[in-house]
């Protein structure tokens, strides 16, 4: 059970609070139509799918329903930074930075 | 029965206060403070269960949670618990306890040499083979009985928040709680026994100054004046999970039914409780468990653990035999010899491993006049129902062989120790593995991080002192992280008078004469029945990983999960491998630590907590109608209001006609809906709707589609335009949270430079259908300042104004295709407003309806339900609902790159369609096939979404997805049913009534 | 067990709800609240103030939620909508809360019982307000001056949370109001 602060409460919440919402920093195509259906399927349907930091989106969906990065670690399961949609990761070390 | 085995005096029991219990229908008397094993052995009784595998006797080897063998059903009925170990029941009045394994049961003995280890294995590879054994071994396997009715008792869990959890109230973890506490930490403390204190309970010699159980008494009653400290007895801490999550299960015996045991608090309610606990820190002060040796025959009643004897003899005052041999390894062993000798019982020999045991510990038995026998071991048990003698050995002073021959010792129980193991389970679970330690002959705990630490004998410490001292060094270092404290111990730990400790053997396997495929039988896992024979054999063929090893012998798979034998079956396999321990290293240990409870897992969601019920604000009225009703997501919707006499399908019919003729009233108010609003909400809405929202009037409505990136359609429904930046959006009553988090996710993640805010308020309002030709009439009586006239308030037309004197928004929108008012009322306010409207359609014969009538008449219509008639896998097109979808929008909508791609254009694409039956309604699921009775594989033509019997056309009608379906009208398809009949199906429109859309227009 | 209650669940009457949404970095939208409602947004998290007969909460970085004496709601509504420029949004809420008031001494065992939240006193003390899971269902929990806790809950679970209530307290003894 993890707990995760959620940067908008501006507290450490039990898990059974929050949803997952996938991977961060996938930003929809600016124009889908003039992609070939190779790349819209990147799109749709491609992940890193990290063994290790992984950034990804949470969602607050008993608290106060805003989304959230989250860079986890996949395999211990550590919480190593928490920041607001919109904001660029702090570093890239992982595979699906921005 | 007499209780041969009680000593007139001692021990923590209350003499005062006896209690009559039984224990496989026979009566026995023990005293409150007793556990059912105490008072079993205070009897005298030797064989408490038949073994796993060989149905050979077995009795009580341990006193705590590491007991394999004494596995009771505890309690008859439906309140029996099975598999509970006696060494941790506490007596009560009325205890009735069997054992676990019937006596019919582990019946395979003569057969056991034909089901060596691995026989599951070997049985897999030849399926005929294991059909021929499974029957056999169903019959034989298992242990415990199974409740016969539901369980009575209740069942809670209680969430805690903590800085410091310390697991265990040994002379560690009290230490560590204390100096946590004095630092000012929200302190768990949680014990798994029924009194704090552990080993401290029969401990003899003083700490600080005072008797040990006094220094006990003193440390929790300091502990229970902190306002923030949880003192949890009883509890077993079951698993420590991600992020120091932690699950403990309190045992609250006097709530089953026991008020009379000693030192419980007076509780009602839940019979276990647990407790979910959050730690900043977790420190694991889980204690040992002493390692028992394995000899021939090492499982004979009368073969006990050498710190158990010690316990029962002074916690209970309880001597489990006359004659003792105590076999051991190591110094902490001895004083259980001497103070038998002190309870007046007789020692034979101390036989000590070691070639020259020199120290304290041998001094005292000397003095004590006990002959030590060392450089020597037990190498066999004898005896037919308990031990009867003791088979000693001289063994060489480095490898394990023997070097003499052997002699017999008379005795009637044999205490062993082969050292301690410290209780890693929990440590394990946070995923490192536990290293080998030569030097202390022991897996030790590897840190994971600096948040779970450990202190005591768990961490490897093998006195008393040093518990006492890196406990509560443990305490302060946790409550310092947690922001409490220097980390600094408050005083001096507690002195105490134990001798320094010489060194131990590492002896595992006891050489035998013969070699273990040979020898008598050595047990490695008493519960399951692993010997060493077993494990060799798994060395011979061929496995060389220890996780594998398990799995193909058993080891450790049975409740008590290696807390005696791992660490004796990874030595034994290590040897035989020719490698050393470290290299071996120890199984995985994963929760649940002991077995838990299906009671404490559900709690109090069971019954009609097991998933809530939402109501609508009409909901008693609909029950006062007696209405049956259909569950909808979370939500109780009436399916349909029965009258007298009535079956479904004829109140249906009813509901129906009265809806196509005359006035019918339906609760609406369980779908889901969204205000959006804001200087962008119309772009916000064209970008998530198929269909266009830029030139939508105020006051008008406009049905969407709504799809997932990939095409499919996710969500539909009707949107109103309620002022100039404002729009009331309705989902569909099942998907209402997942399309408002699927609105937020855009807006929030993707579009956050929109003007645009969505607010739920699918529970603020209450909704009524007014459906029918005289729907029209029935608002007028209640509603005058609204223009209902056909001009004025047209289809697809939203007004405000007061519906029976409450603020209402009225929707001319229809699911039905007959003229249609849905009336908007505040929540509070939707009970008065609706008996208004009962009121006002009575002379008009108001026929309230369910969702059943509601989904014939859509049928009826061709009106798709979003989940019914799609799977997540439609596109517009596929529903031929091409027309509400708007190409070249400026931005254009989600999903719509997806509609081109090649797989969505295929014209064999199941199609939507309309399907006509003759008499028979057809059964929803059911598959489509052209040709009835050809040869399999018979080709999939699509199947039935869903079928009704329409009262309006007095036929069934059915709705379904067919390849291509569209471009096959009026061809014959066939509909294979569960009993094997093939029912004729003619492709046909999906609109069955009303095409022209002319009834809902009027 | 004593005779006195360990807990005691009021239904609070309905009340008039405004679901507010606004920047609160922007003055102009903090004064113009203040000018039609007499209240001042909180604008630290987890918080809600009183603020006569009114009072407020705060949902999210940009969200509150404003509860007036039933029946003004719809004039508040209508002032704040004349008075608000720029990027905001009033939505009348009223028909979804029901309000719960838990008070007596094993109040905080109901919530033990009930949420993932750590509603002890040093973590959640007056003046706190936060939503977080209720059992199955999910709840606004306020923490009062007078050391009671007002629960705001969705309306189609209220009776769903009042039942479980009343199974958790059980063996507190309780009481209704």
């Amino acid at each position: 059970m993890l707990r995760i602060r959620c940067p908008y409460c501006e507290e450490a919440r039990s898990e059974e609070e929050f949803a997952y919402a996938g991977e961060a920093h996938i930003r929809r195509p600016e124009d889908p139509e003039a992609l070939s259906d190779r790349e819209w399927g990147e799109y749709l349907h491609f992940r890193t799918n990290a063994r290790g930091p992984h950034r990804e989106m949470w969602v607050h969906a008993a608290g106060c329903r805003r989304y959230f990065n989250v860079l986890r670690d996949t395999v211990s399961y550590e919480i190593l930074d928490v920041y607001p949609i919109g904001k660029a990761p702090s570093d890239d070390s992982t595979g699906n930075g921005a | 029965m007499g209780t041969p085995r009680r000593l007139p005096s001692g021990g923590r029991i209350d003499r005062d206060r006896p209690i009559a219990f039984s224990f496989n229908r026979r009566e026995m008397r023990g005293f409150s403070g007793d556990t059912l094993a105490s008072a079993l052995l205070a009897h005298g009784v030797a064989t408490v269960a038949r073994s796993f595998k060989y149905g050979r006797p077995r009795g009580i080897v341990g006193h705590g949670v590491e007991e394999p063998n004494a596995i009771v059903d505890l309690g008859v009925g439906a309140a029996m618990t099975p598999n509970v170990r006696a060494t941790e029941i506490e007596l009560f009045a009325g205890l009735e306890a069997r054992t676990s394994r019937a006596p019919w049961q582990g019946a395979v003995g003569p057969l056991a040499r034909y089901l060596p280890a691995g026989f599951y294995y070997k049985m897999f590879l030849h399926a005929r083979g294991f059909r021929t054994w499974e029957r056999f071994l169903r019959a034989t396997a298992g242990l415990g009985g199974v409740p016969e009715g539901p369980d009575p008792d209740t069942y809670d869990h209680l969430n805690h928040h903590c800085d410091v959890l310390v697991v265990g109230a040994g002379p560690a973890g009290l230490a560590a709680a204390l100096e946590a506490c004095r630092a000012g930490a929200r302190v768990v403390l949680a014990d798994e026994q029924a009194e704090f204190g552990g080993s401290l309970l029969a401990e003899t010699g003083p700490v600080d100054g005072e008797h040990a159980s006094s220094w006990v008494a003193r440390t929790v009653a300091e502990l229970e004046s902190h306002p923030d400290a949880v003192l949890l007895a009883r509890s077993t801490v079951s698993g420590l999970y991600d992020h120091n999550f932690v699950t403990v299960v309190e045992r609250r015996p006097d709530a089953a039914g026991a008020p009379d045991v000693a030192g419980a608090p007076d509780v009602a309610g839940a019979r276990e409780r647990l407790h979910r606990v959050r730690a900043g820190q977790v420190v694991l002060a889980t204690g040992a468990i002493e390692r028992p040796l394995v000899f021939a025959n090492n499982d004979l009643p009368g073969v006990m653990l050498a710190s158990s004897v010690f316990t029962y003899l002074h916690r209970y005052a309880v001597v489990p035999g006359e004659r003792m041999v105590l076999c051991t390894t190591n110094d902490s062993a001895y004083r259980t010899a001497i103070d038998w000798v002190g309870a007046g019982r007789e020692v034979a020999a101390i036989v000590d491993a070691r070639p020259e045991p020199s120290g304290a510990a041998m001094q005292a038995a000397t003095r004590a006049g006990i002959e030590v026998i060392h450089g020597h071991a037990v190498i066999e048990a004898r005896g037919r129902k308990r031990v009867r003698e003791a088979v000693v050995a001289p063994l060489h002073g480095e490898d394990d062989r023997l070097t003499g021959p052997p002699r017999r010792i008379g005795c009637d129980l044999i205490a062993c120790s082969g050292g301690w193991t410290p209780t890693l389970h929990l440590a394990a679970q946070t995923g490192v593995k536990p290293r080998w330690s030569d030097e202390a002959i022991a897996f030790l705990p590897v840190p994971a991080g600096d948040a779970v630490t450990w202190a005591g004998s768990a961490g490897g410490a093998r006195s008393l002192p040093a518990c006492l001292q890196t406990g509560a060094a443990a305490g302060a270092m946790a409550a310092s992280r947690t922001g409490h404290g220097e980390g600094r111990v408050s005083a001096e730990p507690p002195e105490t008078d134990e001798p320094p400790e010489t060194p131990s053997r590492a002896l595992f396997l006891v050489p035998h004469q013969r070699p273990p495929s040979r020898a008598p039988k050595q047990f490695v896992d008493l519960q399951l029945d692993v010997t060493a024979a077993d494990i060799e054999l798994a060395a011979r063929e061929g496995y060389e990983s220890v996780e594998h090893v398990k799995r193909y012998t058993a080891l450790g798979f049975g409740t008590e999960q290696g807390k005696l034998g791992n660490v004796n079956g990874v030595a034994i396999l290590a040897r035989a491998l020719g490698q050393d321990i470290a290299a071996t290293g120890t199984t995985m240990f994963r929760p649940s630590y002991t077995p838990v409870t299906f009671g404490a897992v559900a709690g109090r969601d069971v019954g009609g907590f097991f998933d809530p019920e939402r109501r609508t604000p009409m909901h008693g009225w609909h029950e006062e109608q007696g209405a049956e009703w259909e569950d909808v997501g979370r939500w109780k919707r009436p399916r349909y209001y029965p009258k007298a006499g009535e079956g479904m399908q004829d109140a249906v019919n009813r509901e129906c006609l009265a809806a196509r003729d005359g006035v019918a009233i339906l609760d609406a108010s369980t779908l889901g809906k969204i205000d959006i609003q804001g200087a962008d909400a119309h772009v916000f809405l064209d970008r998530i709707y198929t269909t266009g929202f830029r030139r939508l009037g105020v006051g008008r409505c406009r049905y969407g589609l709504m799809l997932h990136e990939d095409g499919t359609i996710f969500d539909d429904g009707v949107t109103a335009r309620i002022a100039g930046h404002r729009y009331l959006m309705h989902t569909t009553t099942g998907n209402a949270e997942a399309v408002f988090d699927w609105l937020e996710l855009w807006r929030q993640t993707e579009w956050p430079d929109l003007d645009v805010y969505c607010t739920s308020v699918t529970d603020h309002w209450a909704t009524a259908a007014l459906v029918g030709p005289k729907s029209r009439e029935v608002l007028g009586r209640v509603c005058d300042d609204i223009d209902l006239s056909r001009d004025a308030f047209r289809f697809m037309d939203v007004r405000e104004g007061h519906v029976a004197g409450v603020p209402a928004r009225v929707f001319r929108i229809s699911f039905s295709g007959e003229l249609s008012f849905e009336v908007n009322v505040p929540a509070h306010r939707g009970r008065e407003v609706w008996d208004a409207l009962i009121e006002a359609g009575a002379e008009f014969d108001i026929t309230p309806y369910g969702t059943e009538a509601m989904h014939v008449l859509r049928a009826e219509k061709g009106f798709i339900i979003v989940g019914q008639d799609t799977d997540g896998s439609m596109t517009p097109a596929d529903m031929g609902m091409d027309w509400a979808v708007r190409r070249n929008k400026p931005f254009g909508f989600l999903g719509e790159r997806s509609l081109s791609l090649p797989d969505h254009l295929r014209e064999d694409r199941l199609q939507f369609v309309g399907l006509a039956s003759g008499d028979a309604v057809l059964p929803e699921g059911a598959p489509l096939v052209e040709v009835p009775d050809g040869a399999p594989p018979i080709p999939n033509q699509g199947f039935v979404s869903s079928a009704y019997h329409s009262a309006r056309l007095s036929r069934p009608i059915a709705l379904g997805l067919v390849r291509g379906g569209r471009t096959r009208l009026g061809e014959i398809l066939h509909c294979a049913l569960a009993d094997g009949r093939n029912l004729p199906v003619t492709i046909v429109d999906p609109v069955f009534y009303d095409p022209d859309g002319k009834a809902q227009d009027v | 067990m004593s005779d006195r209650p360990g807990v005691v669940l009021r239904r609070e009457p309905a009340r008039g709800c405004l679901n507010l949404r606004g920047n609160p970095r922007d003055a102009g939208f903090r004064n113009a609240v203040a000018a039609v409602t007499g209240v001042e947004l909180p604008v630290e998290s987890c918080t809600w103030g009183p603020a006569g007969d009114a009072a407020v909460y705060w949902l999210g970085p940009d969200e509150w939620l404003l509860v007036l004496p039933a029946g003004r709601e719809a004039d508040v509504e209508r002032r704040l909508r004349e008075a608000l420029a720029g990027s905001f949004s009033v939505v009348d809420t009223s028909g979804t809360h029901c309000f719960l008031n838990l008070s007596g001494p094993a109040r905080g065992y109901v919530l033990q019982k009930s949420s993932p939240y750590d509603f002890h006193p040093r973590n959640f003390p007056a003046g706190r307000c936060v939503q977080t899971v209720f059992a199955k269902a999910s709840a606004l929990v306020a923490a009062n001056p007078d050391g009671s806790f007002d629960l705001v809950v969705r309306r189609s679970y209220a009776d769903y949370v009042r039942d479980w209530i009343a199974d958790a307290e059980e063996e507190y003894g309780f009481a209704r109001g």
